[in-house]
């Protein structure tokens, strides 16, 4: 989708694939590729700001991670992992339900349970392998069985 | 229930000699009405008791294995900071020294000054360790929201003693009910306790993150109603996905913050006429496990508090007049 | 964002209601639009101080976007300044019948010096009317009123009454005053005469006096439906409706579902307070089902959408609630997603036929 050298760090760029598009994003040295859809509302996802975890142990304090990790909606700002698709804050999640085990798609982190005390929601954007290519930023939008680890391509 | 001195002269011995002075000179006087709070012929309005009174007119016919003493003549306070801890100081000392000795069903809820966080600390130190009082009693009606940064150690030192907070109809008759202003008829100023009033403070409380700071923090809502919560919380949790990294220390859903930190009483139980309605009502947040009887004696608030006991499942009657304030409280 | 974004239809959306109507669009005057508009007496205070009426994201940042969906930027120009944009994003892609304008600068020129609020709403009102009303024929007006110069305000409704293009008259929820109070009844007076529901969108002045003064924009924005009640309040307290039995009053912003449990509330107090409200001879709630209207966003989202449908049912005012997506805002309700929350048996009638009906709006014709 694009030559390397092209694509700096921080960038990101939308592509239209068939009938759908997808937002492929460059944090540091990985990509990552989800397509543009929000599954609460609808809204373009990949056009949303990025952002790094924030976590507080009390009132006043904010620590911000260095590394982006997650695409809030332009809409309602709902966030998702880069690298799995795991929607964080979505509605409709019975507290009882955060510590079952259940078999779905994904990478091990993303069933494991929430991430700085935050339980998934029910929402998992779809997302897509990415690699580099003899120069190349290659997405995968092949059907594929989804492994762990699939996503979020090192370079 | 209430209690309340019937005039000053009941907490003279109570008062420093320059506050009774200050009483006398100013011609200061505890208001009848409570700043129109509760105007005697109003069905809702207030009667002081006396202990006998409470014993013929409630304890002994009620059956009541405990009750909670809650006196809220001090929340029409002038703005005179010293003269609020003089007179909240003697409030505890009159409940400690003439109603707790005198029935052992009986327990109190303390009262300390609202414009001065510190004076109420040292206050919570000075009498939140008797072992008749349960709970720190706070106006709904306030300057700032009681969840605000600068009462954090007035709530968390209620909770190193271990009482419970507890946020009651009413204040200060300055503090206009709506954001609009004064209000001409009592009917929209009492119902703005619960409308408006108490929703802000628990919203407060919960996002601005004292339940973080202090996880042993109980609060109980006091003749705020109760019906009005679960569509609060709906509005709440689906603000919260939005907007949350404005305050990362809120790291769940605010409905569960509410769950863990929050009861609320029976009076008044603002309920639908239609009894299948009622069931409905309660059963839109599983408030069997989160309310407290109460009779708000001598406060009439109409027959919603029949609806609701009608309502509940013989399981859920037994939390709600007993099980869930013995705990709330420590009673038990 | 470096790239452009490619512009594809999704594949054929389900409509999901014959007809719909949006009753919250928010467009935005560019200054340069209201300047001209503005008799020259006026202008040299606008030169200078534009308005200095503060709205409430002055005082409670939107924490998300500024508060807009941050796809709704025009090249220039803020959210909702660009009608293209608006037909693009809206009215095309949801193929939406019918928008009702509600221009929220109305909320602060309305509270600005009575002659130089009169003016500036006149200005909005023509904007709305020359550069929205009369380039597109599936939109609708709101007329702006100076809010705390009710007399000045009763005059620009009459001014717009014969225009069938302004369906409502716009009210916010922060007044000076509670909006039932006499003072206000002019704008009441105004709006019955002219067939023209009032429609109280949130914000205005901020105030926060019965609890003091919330720390943040989440509390400030989860309180919004506690001001629309106040509002219902006022108005019921105050005799309004005894005074102006045809008046139609729309809660726009402001949720629906606590209706219920304030309607319980109304009506306890109401049985034992009934000599403090002399003028309500009937329950209160019943007043509230004859007058009251809702739109639905941020309509309040409960685990379990069936919970939606009971708050609803004890409202009694499913007949009375009209879909709103409160487009260019960040909590926008696509009409697209949203509906699947309501409950099926409202949904034909709260995506387009209520507001249909209060409006006088036709509904879309069905191809057999």
């Amino acid at each position: 989708m694009a030559k390397l050298d092209e694509f700096p760090t921080g960038e990101r760029r939308i592509v239209q694939v068939g009938q759908r598009t997808i937002g492929v994003f460059r944090v540091g040295d990985r990509f990552y590729a989800m397509n543009n859809y929000c599954p609460h509302m609808g809204g373009p996802l990949c056009e949303g700001r990025t952002k790094p975890w924030l976590s507080s142990a009390a009132p006043g304090e904010f620590v911000l991670d260095e590394q982006e990790a997650l695409v809030a909606c332009p809409w309602h700002g709902w966030e998702y992992d880069l690298a799995t698709g795991q929607s964080f804050l979505g509605p409709g999640e019975p507290p009882a339900r955060a510590y079952e085990v259940t078999v779905e798609r994904g990478t091990p982190e993303r069933i494991a349970g929430g991430r700085n005390g935050r339980r998934p929601g029910p929402y998992v954007a779809e997302t897509f392998p990415v690699h580099v290519e003899d120069s190349y930023v290659v997405v995968d939008t092949s059907s594929r069985p989804v492994a762990a680890g699939a996503a979020g391509g090192e370079r | 229930m209430h209690c309340a001195p019937a005039a000053l002269g009941d907490l003279s011995q109570y008062l420093e000699p320059y506050w009774r002075t200050y009483v006398h000179d100013g011609g200061v006087h505890l208001n009848p009405t409570q700043g129109g709070a509760y105007p005697p012929v109003v069905l809702t309005g207030a009667t002081p008791a006396s202990v006998e009174d409470l014993r013929t007119e409630l304890l002994d016919p009620a059956g009541l294995r405990t009750a909670i003493l809650n006196c809220t003549a001090s929340f029409h306070c002038n703005r005179n900071p010293y003269y609020e801890a003089a007179l909240t100081s003697a409030i505890n000392d009159w409940l400690v020294g003439e109603w707790l000795p005198r029935d052992d069903r009986l327990r109190a809820s303390m009262v300390v000054p609202t414009l001065d966080a510190d004076a109420a600390v040292a206050e919570i130190e000075r009498v939140g360790g008797h072992p008749g009082i349960v709970q720190v009693l706070l106006p709904v009606r306030t300057d700032v929201p009681w969840g605000n940064k600068r009462n954090h150690r007035l709530l968390a030192a209620a909770a190193e003693h271990g009482l419970v907070v507890g946020l009651h109809a009413w204040g200060r008759v300055g503090n206009a009910a709506t954001p609009t202003g004064f209000t001409h008829s009592y009917l929209e100023d009492y119902l703005s306790n619960s409308q408006m009033i108490v929703q802000a403070q628990v919203t407060s409380l919960v996002t601005e993150g004292v339940f973080t700071r202090v996880p042993g923090l109980r609060v109980a809502l006091l003749e705020c109603g109760f019906s009005w919560l679960p569509t609060l919380l709906w509005r709440f949790d689906k603000d919260w996905k939005g907007v949350w990294r404005e305050v990362p220390w809120l790291d769940g859903r605010p409905s569960e913050v509410v769950r863990r930190h929050i009861r609320l009483t029976t009076a008044p139980a603002h309920l639908p006429r239609d009894p299948a309605q009622v069931r409905q009502a309660l059963d839109l947040l599983d408030l069997g496990a989160l309310l407290m009887y109460a009779s708000d004696h001598p406060h009439v608030h109409g027959d919603g508090g029949d609806r609701l006991l009608a309502a509940l499942t013989e399981a859920e009657r037994e939390r709600v007049t007993g099980r869930n304030a013995e705990e709330w409280y420590g009673l038990a | 964002m470096t790239s452009a974004v490619p512009r594809t239809r999704k594949s054929a959306p389900v409509r999901v209601a014959r007809t719909i109507v949006d009753a919250d669009i928010h467009p935005h005057a560019p200054v340069t639009s209201i300047r001209p508009r503005l008799p020259q007496e006026h202008r040299e205070r606008w030169d200078l101080f534009a308005s200095r009426v503060p709205g409430p994201p002055e005082i409670y940042p939107r924490v998300r976007n500024s508060g807009f969906r941050l796809d709704s930027w025009p090249a220039t120009g803020a959210p909702g300044s660009d009608l293209q944009m608006v037909r693009d994003q809206l009215l095309d892609e949801f193929d939406i019948d019918h928008g009702v304008l509600i221009p929220l600068q109305g909320h602060q020129w309305g509270a600005e010096e009575p002659r130089y609020s009169a003016a500036l709403c006149r200005a909005l009102n023509d904007w709305q009317a020359e550069e929205w009303l009369a380039q597109e024929p599936r939109l609708r007006g709101s007329v702006t009123i100076s809010i705390e110069a009710p007399d000045l305000a009763a005059e620009e409704i009459r001014r717009r009454a014969d225009d069938p293009r302004f369906v409502q008259v716009l009210l916010s929820t922060g007044g000076e005053l509670g909006f039932g109070r006499r003072r206000y009844w002019p704008i009441y007076e105004a709006a019955a005469e002219a067939g023209l529901p009032v429609a109280a969108h949130t914000g205005g002045l901020e105030q926060h006096r019965g609890a003091g003064w919330p720390s943040f924009y989440l509390e400030e924005h989860v309180w919004n439906g506690n001001t629309m009640a106040a509002l219902m309040m006022s108005l019921l307290t105050e005799g309004v409706f005894a005074e102006y039995p045809e008046l139609q009053v729309i809660c726009v912003e402001g949720g629906i579902a606590w209706a219920g449990p304030l309607m319980w509330a109304l009506d306890d107090s109401w049985a034992q307070l009934r000599a403090d409200v002399p003028h309500l001879t009937r329950p209160p709630s019943e007043y509230v089902r004859d007058h009251f209207w809702f739109t639905t966003q941020p309509i309040e989202e409960p685990d379990d959408p069936a919970d939606l449908a009971t708050a609803l049912d004890h409202t009694g005012l499913g007949d009375r609630i009209m879909f709103a997506s409160d487009y260019p805002h960040w909590d926008f309700d696509s009409p697209r997603h949203a509906p699947r929350l309501f409950p099926a048996a409202l949904r034909e009638a709260v995506m387009g036929a209520n507001a249909c009906r209060l409006f006088g709006l036709p509904e879309r014709e069905v191809t057999a």
